[in-house]
């Protein structure tokens, strides 16, 4: 266990095209000025869009790849320079990275193998480990690693990961490459391994739904920066710019530009009336999130029907469509009927706004106290 | 599979199939017949060699070739003829073969592999692509650019120049090692294999990073990664790599017999040629030379050297490739299918 603290961390791209996801993303460094402090026993989930430099963050933690500038610190103890041999860290790999030629029992054991530890301890920890995993995994390993399945290899993964007691444990994308029902086991197996070792543990996802779930705190990044950090609830009700509010929920928030003017808003032509709100007149971008519509309301906007998706398994629906050209989704009860147009009004303790030029949230619902 | 298993006993793709295993079945007869022929001619006598047309099968056969090769045993126990033109027993020249391919192999394959590793996965960006050019562009000159620089190289090694450099400001030369003659003068140029090189570096090339990662996360040196992890992967390759370096060192000709001067340390193949070339070698201009080479056919024939023993010769010279192939066909078939090779 131990605490992690990134600071001012600066990483430029090596020279590599095909590492590089986009084109633009080349003349920018893969992460500028991070700042981040992981507490003891913490889970932090990474989530962000594709070449966002969440796994690059990952890397420079594990020191498989080092900073240009800025300290890496566990515990206050700066390794930001220490090999990632000798960092005592535990990693899980998006493709799961078993060695090949070695059956799965190998792969546990070639850590205790390198650091010349004795064949009981390397023994009894892979016992023990056998068992928090569960069952059928002593039959797991005795297999070579390429005859196992995609999920089979990534309990193997994560075997090797913690057969060692890691100080903290980096998780990169590990459940992607499995199919939708192992994925769900699977996190949630994780999650309850995670809980019963309280290692420190960041794990990167570009699902923000996985990040929900495993994170006690989120960290939301783009193009190497970290936008936001806090737990779902504050990033989800305050965002703190419009792309943290549309990258987090699903579907995603509706923008849609507006002027205020007292306790009018103009959407396009509708004016709607307003509860007041400490902000002054002019041109606003209006966010709604799907559930903060009311439905059928006649002094509302009126909203063009694009279609109904209809999600059995949540008791609801989504209208999606548009308002003045933007769209727009719209939460509905399961048995909404088919409709053209349909009028509807924000809820106006539920609406965001942003500056109409810059990203910046200048209102947002608070965080609601559930308890 | 060039034909699916499915729909053989359509009419036309059966005919097709049966084409190509008669096109398949002269091919072979083809590369064989030498094979056969070297085989048979080793028993024949060495008049029967010259018949017109040749005997399929050897009408006396017999092994007085092949005694006669393993009976020169010594220098001296034969006569002045032998002496002449293979003063030393045949497993000398066996030893230096050896000697030259495997001590060329024992470094060459690790310092080939080490490299293409490092270039694969050590390295970056620019540096690898421009180190990588650097290596292949050693496939681009041919060999005969490089046969007097390299020449001279083992005569003031590591000097590449006809007269070894003073040290500056001093009367004296700088101390070199003359390779030139030895073992070393084939095992240092063969040190680094460029073909080998590209061959282990798109192999490397496809292990992916993530596994060399997590094992530096588990705490493995670079050199043990490579040991543990790396090489268990590309043993194929390496039997690849062993099978071209060992097929092309075992027959390599041209350069032994530059750098060898002494009869005790020139390999097989130089020790064969030399022998076949004696024999063989016929162009006179005039009639003094002709009478000379007259002379020495007759000294050679005397001897009791003839055609057999050239096949014989041939042979042996033959059976460490094939030998080697039969080591390493399991793997060198799953290298050829996991490289695209030939």
């Amino acid at each position: 266990m131990a605490k992690v603290e990134l600071k001012n961390i600066v990483r430029n791209y090596q020279a590599q095209l095909e590492d590089t996801a986009l084109i633009e993303d080349k003349n920018r460094p893969a992460l500028s000025n991070i700042n981040l402090t992981i507490a003891e026993g913490e889970i932090v989930s990474v989530v962000g869009p594709s070449g966002c430099g969440k796994s690059t963050l990952l890397k420079v933690i594990a020191g498989l790849e080092f900073p240009d500038s800025g300290q890496v610190l566990y515990n206050d103890f700066d390794v930001t320079h220490v090999e990632p041999q000798k960092r005592g860290i535990g990693m899980v790999f998006q493709d799961y990275a078993l060695y090949p030629t070695m059956k799965g029992q190998g792969n546990l054991h070639y850590y205790f193998e390198v650091h010349q530890r004795t064949q009981e301890e390397m023994d009894q920890r892979t016992r023990e480990v056998a068992q928090i995993m569960g069952v059928g995994f002593d039959q797991l390993i005795g297999q070579n690693t390429t005859a196992l399945s995609g999920g089979e290899q990534q309990r193997v993964a994560i075997a090797r990961c913690i057969v060692r007691d890691p100080l903290i444990f980096l998780m990169d994308e590990p459940i992607s490459n499995l199919d939708a029902k192992l994925r769900e086991r699977t996190r949630i197996e994780i999650k309850r391994m995670l809980r019963k070792f309280k290692v420190t543990t960041l794990y990167v996802t570009h699902d923000q739904q996985e990040a929900i779930f495993m994170g006690d705190r989120i960290v939301v990044m783009r193009k190497g920066n970290i936008e936001q950090v806090g737990t779902f609830d504050e990033l989800y009700y305050t965002p703190v710019n419009l792309f943290v509010a549309t990258f987090i929920g699903s579907p995603p928030m509706s923008i849609l530009p507006v002027s205020k003017q007292g306790n009018t808003l103009k959407i396009g032509d509708t004016s709607l009336e307003m509860l007041p709100i400490s902000l002054e007149d002019g041109a606003y971008r209006l966010g709604v999130r799907s559930e903060g519509w009311e439905l059928n309301n006649p002094q509302g906007v009126m909203m063009a029907v694009r279609h109904i998706e209809r999600i059995p398994t949540e008791q609801a629906s989504f209208i999606h469509g548009t308002v003045g050209g933007e769209s727009v989704s719209v939460l509905a009860p399961l048995d909404q009927a088919q409709v053209s147009e349909i009028r509807v009004m924000p809820k106006w303790d539920q609406v965001y706004f942003f500056d109409a030029s810059s990203e910046a949230a200048l209102h947002t619902p608070s965080v609601p106290e559930l308890f | 599979m060039l034909f699916p298993k499915v729909g053989r006993k359509e009419p036309r793709l059966r005919f097709a199939w049966y084409t190509v295993v008669a096109i398949l079945l002269v091919g072979i007869f083809l590369h064989l017949l030498p094979f056969y022929f070297m085989i048979t001619t080793s028993f024949k006598s060495a008049a029967e060699t010259f018949a017109i047309p040749p005997t399929i099968w050897p009408e006396n056969p017999n092994t007085s070739a092949w005694e006669f090769i393993f009976n020169v045993t010594t220098a001296n126990s034969t006569s002045a003829q032998v002496r002449d033109i293979m003063p030393q027993p045949i497993g000398i020249y066996a030893r230096n073969s050896v000697i030259m391919v495997f001590g060329a192999l024992a470094i060459s394959l690790p310092v080939t592999a080490f490299a293409a590793y490092a270039n694969s996965k050590l390295q970056s960006g620019r540096s690898a692509r421009w180190f990588f050019l650097f290596f292949i562009g050693t496939l681009m000159l041919p060999g005969a650019v490089t046969l007097i620089p390299s020449f001279l190289l083992t005569r003031n090694f590591p000097f590449p120049l006809p007269q070894t450099p003073m040290i500056p400001g001093t009367e004296n030369p700088f101390p070199t090692v003359r390779i030139w003659d030895t073992p070393w003068a084939v095992i240092i140029p063969a040190a680094f294999n460029a073909f080998n090189f590209l061959l282990f570096k798109g192999f490397f090339d496809t292990i992916p990073n993530s596994i060399i990662q997590a094992a530096r996360v588990d705490g493995g040196s670079e050199f043990n990664i490579f040991r543990r992890i790396v090489f268990p992967m590309s043993i194929p390759v390496f039997a690849v790599a062993t099978w071209f370096q060992f097929s092309a060192l075992w027959d390599s000709f041209l350069w032994p017999l530059v750098v060898f001067q002494s009869s005790d340390q020139i390999p097989m193949s130089v020790a064969v040629y030399n022998l076949i070339n004696r024999f063989a070698s016929a162009g006179a201009t005039n009639s003094q030379q002709a009478m000379m080479q007259s002379q020495a056919m007759t000294e050679l024939l005397d001897a009791g050297i003839g055609w057999p023993v050239l096949m014989v010769l041939g042979i042996l010279q033959t059976i460490p490739i094939f030998l080697m192939f039969l080591v390493c066909r399991e793997y060198l078939l799953k290298g050829v299918r996991l490289r695209g090779l030939r």
